[in-house]
């Protein structure tokens, strides 16, 4: 948390010599809490994670030696599979419509063609070091019926050991709602809020 | 028999037997009380808003914005400018916006501008809409529309002429330019019954003369001017929304949190509401753990007093001895006692809860805006009378070994 804080700090001051005349803002990114948003609408359910790349692989710079590639690889492949991450109760014959699993660098790497202009900015590779990768993976099922969704487990915290909490939104016709999920209670109870 | 035995002698010793009761009626009552209201406390809050996908102000904690814009707790950190708004509406996902303006007051109630759209928009309790009990919504630009609760504490009326308040709590008003009362909505159980509402329109028109909080001095342009002068807002609170498809909720919340222009966060109501609600869960818990020790505290003192009695009722026992009790009998008559003490104890707690809720609830509901309702049991208050029960009769066999070995010790005849 400490660190994250640090981290977010130096590359607001990274940014802001860089691109002085633009709107400065920087995502807060924690360490050990990754978000998940769960849409539904009729027979649809939505799902998207965004996890910090500490919490997949242990680290977050860009992967460049054949180790932390090979571990950036397998957790891509484990995002792959959704049993790895979170099951649906088989009741509602939910099948998988659609899946996307990318590495987010963060927000700082969008202005990097810009960056690269400028000759002056040296610092470029440290840059990339304190770039902050984020898992995100996104999942949209289609279901024989949504209703009988009333539980969601996750598998996520056996699959990645180094996983902290998992932020959750929850929204559907009847409303909205949160929770905070952790691996020792690695579920929400979704009664009468589909 | 026994059991008349055991009532016979409960009503021999009716004072104690009394006073022993009314304790743990009102220490149950109190659990009760505390379990009734949290329920209900949640209830009202959740029920405050509903069918509003998003919420949309400046950047600020998702708790923070949601108890100002919805609550009228606290206040904004920022306002949000007219034209991000614009780019919010223009969003494809947006189905529908309502701008909400805040920051006057009268008489200690919150003044709110908004459109008329507010009034289809927003919903409570599960999908309710505002009506209006009286009158009508704006139709001139001096217009405004009171909550239920407003309207009955002022004892205001239809027509009913009232000078805003700069600010929420100062002296200066915008008297220069009074409202009258257009509408009276109905009871609703929410922040809106405290808040007047006005057009957005009528709060740039009252600020007219101002300039960065204060009026500037010997500047006042006639009621005449205003009227015709363009009184589009320059900036907003907050903002309601509602989205096409659930699916894009998300999408729509993420391009609003991260708008260049402008710091703003986007909010789903409910999440927001769970988060609080586990922040108030932690003192809810301290409540409910209070009351807990509250009942095993008279349980305690049920046993203290049984104890005692015990002594007392040596002859007693030596009694049922010499009509042909055994010992154990004695243990089950003991033990009947404590069944009996709770039982009356848990219906006396009833009365007592549902008797004091009822005078309450209107109180509650006028001075907190929390209804609390007075219905049956549910299926957990059983349980815990269940419990309360086996905890009594496991508490009584203390006593009740005592009496056991007294009676095995002293038969018949007593020796003090």
């Amino acid at each position: 948390m400490k660190k994250s804080i640090y981290y977010s700090l130096l590359i607001s001051a990274m940014i802001s010599v860089s691109v002085a005349e633009e709107t400065r803002q920087v995502d807060k990114h924690e360490h050990g809490v990754g978000v998940l948003n769960i849409a539904t609408e009729g027979n649809s359910i939505n799902f998207e994670f965004m996890i910090p790349g500490a919490d997949i692989v242990g680290f977050e710079y860009e992967a460049k030696s054949d180790s932390d590639i090979a571990l950036v690889n397998a957790a891509l492949t484990k995002f792959e599979q959704t049993d790895n991450i979170f099951i649906i109760p088989s009741p509602s014959n939910c099948a998988l419509v659609d899946s996307k699993i990318k590495i987010d660098q963060g927000e700082e790497h969008d202005d990097h063609d810009e960056h690269d202009d400028h000759d002056e900015h040296d610092d470029h590779d440290e840059h990339d070091e304190e770039a902050h990768n984020e898992f995100v993976a996104h999942y949209s099922f289609n279901c024989g019926n949504v209703k009988e969704i009333d539980r969601i487990d996750f598998t996520y915290f056996n699959t990645f050991p180094n996983s902290g909490e998992l932020e959750v939104q929850f929204v559907s016709g009847v409303g909205s709602t949160s929770f905070e999920v952790e691996g020792d209670k690695p579920f929400i109870d979704l009664k009468g809020k589909i | 028999m026994l059991l008349k035995l055991s009532f016979n002698s409960l009503y021999a010793r009716l004072l104690t037997v009394g006073m022993t009761v009314l304790a743990i009626s009102f220490s149950l009552m109190l659990y009760m009380s505390v379990e009734k209201l949290r329920t209900s406390a949640y209830t009202s809050f959740t029920d405050t808003i509903s069918q509003t996908d998003l919420i949309v102000g400046a950047r600020a904690s998702s708790v923070q914005l949601m108890l100002y814009s919805v609550f009228r707790i606290g206040n904004a950190t920022n306002n949000i400018t007219w034209e991000s708004y614009q780019d919010i509406l223009n969003k494809d996902e947006v189905d529908w916006a309502v701008p909400i303006s805040l920051g006057d007051s009268h008489k200690g109630f919150r003044v709110m501008g908004t459109t008329e759209e507010f009034f289809t928009r927003y919903k409570y309790r599960g999908g309710q809409s505002i009506n209006i009990k009286k009158g009508h919504l704006f139709d001139d630009l001096y217009d405004v529309v009171l909550g239920a609760g407003v309207a009955e504490k002022l004892q205001y009326d239809i027509n009913t002429p009232l000078i805003v308040s700069h600010g929420l709590q100062s002296f200066s008003d915008h008297d220069d330019q009074p409202f009258k009362v257009s509408g009276i909505l109905e009871k609703t159980g929410t922040p809106v019954d405290n808040t007047v509402i006005v057009s957005l329109a009528a709060i740039e028109a009252i600020h007219v003369d101002w300039s960065t909080g204060a009026k500037i001095p010997g500047q006042e342009t006639p009621i005449e001017e205003i009227r015709k002068m363009d009184l589009s807002p320059k900036n907003i609170t907050a903002a309601l929304l509602g989205v096409k498809s659930k699916l894009t909720i998300f999408n729509l919340q993420r391009w609003i949190n991260n708008y260049p222009e402008e710091a703003m966060t986007a909010i789903l109501p409910g999440a927001a509401l769970q988060e609080l609600w586990r922040v108030v869960g932690v003192v809810e818990n301290l409540l409910l753990g209070i009351s807990v020790v509250v009942i095993f505290t008279t349980l305690i003192g049920m046993t203290a007093i049984m104890f005692s009695s015990l002594s007392e009722r040596r002859r007693e026992m030596a009694i049922w001895r010499a009509m042909g009790a055994s010992p154990l009998t004695i243990v089950g008559l003991l033990m009947l006692e404590a069944i009996f003490i709770s039982l009356i104890s848990i219906i006396l707690s009833l009365v007592l809860l549902f008797a004091s809720l009822s005078v309450l609830q209107p109180w509650i509901d006028y001075n907190y805006g929390i209804l609390v309702n007075i219905e049956m049991l549910s299926i957990n208050d059983i349980y815990v009378f269940v419990l309360f029960i086996f905890a009594s009769m496991l508490i009584s066999l203390l006593p009740a070994l005592r009496a056991y070995w007294f009676s095995i010790n002293d038969g018949m005849t007593i020796k003090i």
